[in-house]
């Protein structure tokens, strides 16, 4: 499989009165041609703080990229010039934000804001391009296109806004596609239609997709693999069905299991984690999830975890991985999902800091 | 739930906008349904359904445009004395949905959770007052160090909590939770709903939940009613409504909800609705009908006698 993306090692601080907040802390790993990554994580775990890096669309100052790689087709990413950066925006990678409206200008015609891309990026003449649109909006779903071609945003619903915003991030037809939150404020059809439109439009061009939720059934239903991040950091990366049948993180279990299930008729309590994310100006020694965490060991509080290897695929960053933690069992509803995984190793093994 | 004492009766329930030109929206079209004293009535359907403008007709935002809402047998929309509105205000509360935009950003927390005891002179002296907001931050979770604090240094979690605290200060019977925790974190989301789930334990408390996630919703929900344009075609309890949905909207909204199990994902089959499917005749009248017990669905005389067939 090739490699689309590579990112290593990255780290972004924010300048606040506060303090610095270290919103991504060393955050690595790679993204396949035509494959979707779905990140899930807390509130602040610098999901979107990591995928507007790889953007460049973090404003700095306040922010500032402290170090590591975005390899993108060969080429580093960090190392891009702003006028550079603007070339490969819209033309090689897409993005769709969580709410259309701040990215759809309110003043201009739908049609005219795909036309925009297609004629600035893929030199296409007005006309080509206005027949494009339509067809760009016909593809998402969009009924009677060449009516919808010249109203405006507000003319929309929340719905159509959201699809015509992907028109718009598909318009040049992108290597890489970031969608962040793309369908959180959608109901589930019209979720269900773009979620689908997007697979579809995939299965086509072979884009390769970054996507942001913390909907589970969400990254179940799209995900080849996925990557869990916890105060700055992925603390569990794997393919979907090792997460989601073989976690091996507390915070990933934690996630699972507050989760309330559809067949399931019992009354009992939701297994919510308890307490609240850490500050990222100050994070804590060691384990940075180790305060909320009922599995947490001495050594989580003094020693960060490395990370474990259980495949070629799945990697976790725990002590309770370690040859010499105690064995203990994962929560009832983490353990009602539980498969043997036949690529798993025979023993987790630690990760050296060079791969 | 052995004895069924209705604490809400809902009556026709109409809510029509004006929106200008000879234009109306029927965000509410006719509603008739009961709430039950310490149930939680789940209400979920598409994206401007009407789901709030219901929630905010029955609580009394807006003035109903037909129909009535009675509360313990009390008519919310009819004329009254201050008073009687005053107490009934008191009785029914709101949980907005966003936990930053509803709480005053000037105001402390303890000012936030003490306006309803100071409009409704609950409090006899400043300790009393300090007193209840300590008591409430504690039900919530919280602790008293929060009192003096401003909503800014909260999470959304928190502020949510912050939120139910002031709902709860009056002491309601009734508590109208519109889309509660869609802002907040999935693990957040689990706190927020256990706390409602205890208080309601507690103290008999009866919810309409507003929501779009359904599976939160069939947690937390005695009953759930699905509402498609402004009209209610599903009412059932919440296991009966997952385990056998009758109306096809409700199958298409059943069968588009996500699930944290890749298997089930992967061969996914999708229900589409379209409206135009029921073939309804001119003239052909629909109506709120009973197919098993307690088992509602809007539907014509031929559907009726259809579904009675199938479904008994
Ligand atoms: N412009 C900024 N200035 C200061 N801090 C920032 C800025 N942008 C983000 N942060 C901080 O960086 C951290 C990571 O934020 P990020 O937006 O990436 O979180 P997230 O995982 O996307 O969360 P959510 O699920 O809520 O969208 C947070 O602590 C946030 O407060
Ligand atoms: N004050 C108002 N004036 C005019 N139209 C309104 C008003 N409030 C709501 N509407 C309209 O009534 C319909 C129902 O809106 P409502 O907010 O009740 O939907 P909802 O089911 O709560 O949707 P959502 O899930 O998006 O919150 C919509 O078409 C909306 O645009
Ligand atoms: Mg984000
Ligand atoms: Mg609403």
């Amino acid at each position: 499989m090739e490699k689309l993306l590579e990112v290593k090692n990255l780290e972004v601080s924010f300048q606040t009165y506060g303090g610095e907040v270290q919103a991504v802390r060393g955050v690595s790993f790679h993204l396949n041609k035509g494959e979707t990554l779905a990140i899930v994580g807390e509130s602040g775990s610098g999901k979107s703080v990591t995928s507007q890096t790889i953007m460049r669309l973090i404003p700095t100052p306040p922010g500032k990229i402290k170090s590591g790689q975005i390899i993108f087709n060969g080429e580093d990413l960090v190392k891009k010039t702003d006028k550079e950066m603007e070339q490969i925006r819209g033309k090689e990678i897409g993005m769709i934000f969580q709410d259309p409206m701040t990215s759809l200008n309110p003043t201009m015609k739908v049609g005219h804001q795909i036309m925009e891309v297609l004629i600035k990026h893929q030199k296409m003449s007005k006309s080509a391009a206005k027949e494009r649109a339509i067809e760009l909006l016909r593809l998402v779903g969009i009924p009677m296109p060449e009516k919808r071609v010249n109203q405006y945003p507000h003319e929309f619903s929340g719905g159509m806004r959201q699809r015509a915003m992907i028109a718009v991030a598909l318009a040049s037809n992108p290597k890489l596609l970031i969608a962040d939150e793309p369908t959180t404020a959608l109901d589930v059809t019209i979720q269900a239609q773009i979620l689908e439109l997007m697979k579809d439009l995939q299965k086509k061009t072979g884009t390769s997709i970054i996507f942001i939720t913390h909907d589970l059934g969400v990254v179940a239903n799209v995900a080849d693999r996925v990557a869990v991040m916890y105060a700055g950091k992925i603390v569990e990366m794997g393919t979907v069905d090792e997460i989601f049948y073989d976690p091996r993180h507390p915070y990933t279990w934690g996630l699972l299991a507050s989760m309330p299930s559809l067949d399931s008729d019992d009354q009992t309590e939701l297994a919510a984690i308890p307490g609240s994310p850490p500050d990222l100006t100050n994070p804590p020694k060691g384990d940075a999830f180790a305060p909320r965490n009922p599995y947490a060991m001495k050594i989580d509080f003094e020693m960060e975890p490395p990370m474990f290897k259980v495949s070629d695929t799945h990697y976790a960053a725990t002590w309770l991985l370690h040859p010499d933690a105690p064995k203990v069992e994962p929560p009832e509803a983490v353990k009602k999902r539980l498969r043997k995984l036949s690529s798993n190793y025979e023993k987790p093994v630690v990760v050296k800091e060079s791969e | 739930m052995a004895e069924k004492q209705k604490l809400i009766e809902i009556k026709n329930l109409k809510q029509y906008f004006n929106v200008g030109k000879g234009n109306v929206i029927k965000a509410v079209d006719g509603l008739t349904f009961d709430i039950y004293k310490g149930e939680t009535l789940g209400l979920v359907g598409e994206s401007g359904c009407g789901k709030s403008t219901t929630g905010r007709t029955i609580i009394g935002l807006y003035k109903a445009t037909e129909g009535e809402v009675l509360f313990n047998g009390v008519n919310v929309h009819a004329k009254k004395s201050a008073k009687e509105l005053k107490t009934l205000k008191r009785k029914m509360q709101m949980i907005f949905q966003d936990p930053y935009a509803s709480l005053n950003p000037r105001m402390t927390v303890a000012d936030i959770i003490a306006e309803g005891i100071d409009i409704h002179g609950l409090a006899k002296t400043r300790e009393e007052r300090m007193q209840r907001v300590y008591e409430l931050l504690e039900t919530v979770g919280l602790n008293r160090e929060h009192a003096n604090r401003y909503p800014h240094e909260f999470s959304g979690g928190q502020r949510q909590r912050i939120g139910i605290a002031r709902a709860l200060a009056v002491e309601p019977e009734f508590i109208i939770a519109d889309e509660p925790i869609s802002a907040l974190d999935v693990s957040i989301q689990a706190q927020v709903v256990n706390l409602m789930k205890k208080l309601q334990r507690e103290k008999g408390l009866t919810y309409l939940f507003i929501a779009h996630d359904l599976s939160m919703v069939k947690y937390i929900s005695d009953r759930i009613g699905v509402m498609y344009f402004g009209k209610m075609v599903e009412l059932a309890d919440a296991d009966e409504l997952y385990r056998n949905p009758i109306h096809p909207y409700t199958k298409a909204l059943l069968s588009a909800i996500p699930l944290p199990d890749p298997e089930t994902e992967r061969t996914r089959q999708r229900i589409v609705y379209d409206r135009s499917q029921h073939n309804y005749k001119e003239g052909e009248e629909l109506q709120f009908r009973e197919i098993t017990p307690g088992h509602f669905v809007l539907c014509s005389e031929a559907e009726y006698e259809k579904y009675k067939t199938m479904y008994t």
